[in-house]
């Protein structure tokens, strides 16, 4: 499903992020990144939607090599890709059933698609009461459950979530767990980055550890958070 | 396509009236550039109108000696009517004149007994000349200095003219010259002004272009609505810069007027509407767009 290939990304002159990755990730699987900030978890995610871009070294997706795909195609990559950050990266302008409406309108979906997907994935996350409220009169893992709805609206085969707890309670931390680990279960890959040793070692599943831009750990059961 | 371009409108709109603050900055900075635009507009149209109205009154006459025949001076006419540069040449004879003259003074009683004292018919048959262009009388002139005839012209009044006419032509020569400058100098600012304005809109939504991007969207996506949201601002600046304009020219008018004998500035203006609206809302929905397609693109990398 996914694939890194001896990848390694400097910034100039001697910044090493990533220090020969080699990593692979079978569909379905529920991967934990762990480390500390800095060890190269985002940027690692970053490559697989091509917002960063390796110095040396293939990533592929689906047999893809990602470096094949033109500039201009990039969108539709992002497309298939569903992801979810710590700062949930919301529309402020647009409110919550237009954030959904917007990402399938970027797909081209048709006006009657939008009016029936995006109120019933909003209400899956439980969201349904809300659909005119717009981020800023939410709470945070309300803003948290409208970016899932809204990575996952495409139904897309991997769900990358960047720290997506950082910026939440516990109550609302174990919240957006178990969404993850339920769009896992219905078969979704899920690539989750985390230095929370709570999350990571209550979900229990494949981790590996980085630091300082390599991996130092792949634990492929079971996984404890370490480094 | 059609709805492709109505949902477009749309969320252009949408944006336009959630960024009212913004939005109320951009149009109004619109509006002035486009009032400066009628203002520069109205300046051409009055320094043209006067120029103009100066121009037609100038003109050159030739005043022939009291023994010249009718058939001389009309050979003279009909030799200066082929020229290119005459308009055209009036004969005035010295019972045309005379005619003239009395009528008027017919208020001046003086005049009249005087003249009633005279013998004969003391005015001179003429002939009047305008030609196309003002800096055409001295070849005029010439050409008349030049004549067979030349003899029986008693004298050319261009050269009492002379300095009035040179005098007119420079005024209107550096109306054109420095209006055409001044004009393009303000349209940059007004231009710079508004490009400015938009992308400081623009890049107060940097981040919303970054996440459109991350869900992804494609550029014509995201430009989309921001061009439609530029061409809104100008199209509300056209509208209020309309609505100032009309009124001020309205009570202006009477003002030129009196001081401008002959130029309906309002009436002008006026005869003009679909022209002017026409124009100045394509201006204006330009302007927003360009600017908008301008600013946003520096945001657009992938």
């Amino acid at each position: 499903m996914i694939k890194f290939q001896k990848v390694k990304k400097i910034y100039e002159p001697h910044d090493v992020v990533l220090n020969d990755i080699n990593l692979e990730i079978k569909p379905g699987e529920f991967v934990c990144l762990v480390g500390m900030s800095g060890a190269g978890k985002s940027t690692l995610l970053k490559m697989l939607t091509k917002e960063e871009r390796p110095t040396s070294g293939n990533v592929f997706i689906e047999g893809v090599d990602l470096a094949d795909i033109k500039d201009s195609d990039i969108p539709y990559l992002r497309r298939k890709i569903g992801t979810v950050y710590q700062d949930f990266k919301l529309l402020s302008k647009k409110n919550a059933y237009e954030n959904v409406a917007f990402a399938m309108e970027v797909s081209g979906a048709a006006a009657e698609e939008i009016e029936k997907d995006a109120p019933q994935i909003l209400s899956i996350v439980g969201l349904r009461d809300k659909l005119e409220s717009f981020p800023e009169q939410l709470s945070g893992g309300e803003k948290q459950r409208l970016a899932i709805a809204r990575a996952m609206i495409h139904r897309p085969k991997i769900l990358l979530a960047d720290e997506p707890t950082g910026n939440l309670d516990l109550v609302n931390s174990y919240d957006v767990v178990k969404l993850l680990l339920k769009i896992n279960e219905l078969g979704t890959t899920v690539v989750l980055a985390s230095h929370d040793t709570n999350i990571v070692n209550t979900i229990g599943r494949r981790v590996v550890s980085m630091d300082k831009g390599k991996i130092v750990r792949d634990q492929t059961h079971n996984g404890r958070y370490v480094i | 396509m059609a709805t492709n371009f109505k949902k477009i409108i749309d969320s252009g709109w949408t944006n336009f009236r959630r960024n009212s603050y913004l939005s109320f900055a951009a149009t109004s900075i619109m509006a002035l550039v486009l009032i400066l635009f009628l203002g520069l507009l109205s300046l051409q149209f009055l320094s043209s109108q006067i120029v103009a109205s100066l121009q037609e009154k100038i003109d050159i006459s030739a005043y022939f000696k009291a023994d010249a025949t009718e058939e001389q001076a009309l050979k003279i006419k009909s030799d200066l009517s082929i020229l290119p540069e005459v308009a055209n040449v009036t004969y005035i004879s010295q019972e045309q004149a005379l005619a003239d003259f009395r009528a008027r003074h017919a208020q001046d009683e003086l005049i009249q007994e005087s003249l009633e004292q005279l013998d004969g018919n003391p005015l001179a048959a003429s002939l009047n000349i305008k030609t196309k262009d003002t800096s055409q009388y001295a070849a005029i002139a010439e050409f008349l200095e030049a004549s067979a005839l030349r003899s029986v012209i008693d004298k050319i009044n261009f050269y009492e003219n002379k300095g009035v006419i040179e005098r007119i032509e420079s005024i209107s020569r550096g109306i054109r010259g420095w209006g055409l400058i001044v004009t393009l100098v303000l349209v940059l600012i007004a231009v710079m002004v508004t490009f400015n304005t938009v992308r400081l809109t623009i890049f107060s939504q940097k981040q919303e272009i970054e996440i459109m991007r991350l869900v992804g969207a494609s550029n014509w996506h995201i430009r989309g609505p921001y061009l439609a949201e530029g061409g809104l601002y100008g199209l509300f600046a056209a509208v209020i810069a309309l609505a100032v304009f009309y009124p001020i020219a309205f009570f202006a008018s009477d003002k030129i007027a009196a001081f401008a004998p002959g130029i309906n500035f309002f009436g002008y203006f006026l005869v003009g509407v679909p022209q002017v609206v026409v124009m100045v809302v394509l201006l204006g929905v330009f302007l927003g767009v360009v600017s908008s397609a301008i600013a946003i693109k520096r945001h657009l990398r992938i």
